[in-house]
């Protein structure tokens, strides 16, 4: 794209926003405007916020209805959707085991969560409220950058854009009619063109670390894959990524949901389609 | 929707992130109109820097800038650069006249945007926030598990200049 971009730091990462065949005056509004937006996402998401939604759910007792901020409540739905058709293998109710395992930071909080709560365990309600029926954590770490490029794309779009790209730490989404070129680091240091996409969304996760958990099971995922996901929205490709590392017929059955592609990675087989028809 | 996979099926190397191509966002005469429109000139302020006393690397040396307006002093502008995971990130920082952050933009860099990244409480924890902060990385600004290396890197370098500004700048008439 040879148009206006600009990259900050937000959501833990660099976020690149950048749009083509736009007057450099309006798409800098726009641009401005898409930053703006992630920034909310940023503050109402952000696990660690003491002055968030999530923040404000950790302290809510068992059947209190909490008011959320519109954004925040739709990105709960999504994932309860994501965790319905997974059968739990995405579910933003491990925050409490990934806080025990030290892989996310203990928040402050005086309500302490039930270990066995999970996604089942959110209510949502009309006019922005949130039941929780146990007390529980969210973490929206694997599916709210997702819909943070989801929103700044829709605003360059709002704002007069019309081939517009946005890239949160590998979760991509780009509109317009040009196909734009994805390109994948590997191990080695290398960059490879990995995929070209129009009008849609991709989002790469891997697994080092063992930092995932399978959200039904609890068991720490494998180690060593990589997983890339292929959606019209990037919310259900970076949520999707967590379901392909958990693997097995789950996966596909999500996939499948939401009209989704993937390609996963281990040291054995190499890359394979996974959960795509032939 | 329409996507075309590239890489090979079957064995070859696992992609470890998406990644930009080496790209220049600004130059730092774009990063200073847009951080200071209404200055009327940036002037360059070179300082000895007490390395040891800051915490920085010996050697250390941003570019800085006072920035003036028609009716006085405006604020602060600096240049500065760290290591991601493997490359170099050039970012701007702007203060305003009582050394709070204003901006701070990524000029250029061609670092890997990272696979695994929550959700962190970040940017907005530098907004309005002085050298006379407690900015510890561990304490104040959050050093977040599964935040990006080019993130913490620049968590780190936006804590030097805060340090600068407080032992060298500030007094300065």
């Amino acid at each position: 794209m040879n148009g206006i971009r600009r990259a900050r730091p937000w959501l833990g990462t660099i976020v690149e926003i950048g749009v083509d065949g736009m007057q450099a005056t309006p798409a800098m509004r726009a641009i401005e405007a898409a930053f703006a937006e992630v920034a909310i996402v940023h503050r109402l998401m952000g696990f660690h916020a003491e002055d968030g939604d999530l923040a404000r759910l950790r302290r809510a007792r068992a059947g209190e209805c909490v008011r959320v901020n519109a954004r925040t409540h739709e990105v709960l739905a999504w994932s309860l959707r994501i965790a319905q058709v997974s059968a739990g293998a995405f579910d933003p109710c491990v925050a409490t085991m990934q806080v025990a395992r030290g892989v996310l930071p203990l928040p402050k909080s005086a309500v302490v969560p039930d270990a066995s709560a999970s996604w089942r365990d959110i209510e949502l309600l009309e006019g922005e409220r949130v039941r929780l029926r146990r007390p529980l954590w969210i973490d929206l770490g694997g599916i709210a950058k997702g819909y943070a490029v989801d929103r700044a794309i829709e605003v360059l779009c709002a704002h007069g854009a019309t081939q517009a790209c946005v890239n949160a730490g590998g979760d991509v989404r780009v509109c317009g009619t040009q196909a734009q070129r994805i390109d994948l680091r590997t191990a080695d240091g290398r960059i490879h063109p990995a995929l070209e996409i129009v009008d849609g969304a991709v989002a790469t996760s891997c697994s080092d670390g063992a930092q995932h958990l399978h959200g039904a099971s609890r068991d720490a995922v494998a180690g060593g894959i990589t997983a890339s996901v292929i959606a019209e929205r990037c919310i259900v490709a970076d949520a999707l990524t967590k379901v392909v590392l958990a693997g097995g017929m789950a996966a596909r059955t999500a996939l499948q949901a939401f009209a989704a592609q993937a390609w996963r990675h281990d040291d054995r087989g190499g890359w394979q389609a996974f959960g795509i028809a032939a | 929707m329409r996507a075309r996979w590239l890489l090979p099926m079957g064995a070859g190397a696992a992609a470890v992130a998406q990644v930009a191509h080496a790209v220049q966002y600004l130059t730092v005469e774009q990063a200073q109109r847009a951080a200071f429109a209404n200055a009327a000139a940036f002037v360059p302020v070179a300082v000895d820097i007490d390395t040891a006393a800051i915490g920085a690397p010996a050697g250390w040396k941003p570019l800085m800038w006072r920035v003036q307006g028609d009716a006085g002093a405006l604020g602060w502008f600096f240049e500065d650069a760290v290591v991601g995971k493997s490359e170099l990130i050039t970012y701007t920082l702007a203060l305003d006249a009582s050394g709070k952050i204003t901006d701070l933009e990524i000029l250029d860099y061609r670092e890997s945007h990272g696979g695994e990244v929550r959700l962190a409480a970040w940017r907005n924890q530098f907004k309005a926030k002085s050298a006379t902060d407690p900015v510890a990385l561990d304490r104040d600004i959050r050093n977040i598990s599964g935040a990006t290396l080019s993130c913490r890197h620049l968590t780190e370098g936006v804590h030097r200049l805060l340090q600068l500004y407080a032992h060298v700048l500030a007094a300065k008439p």
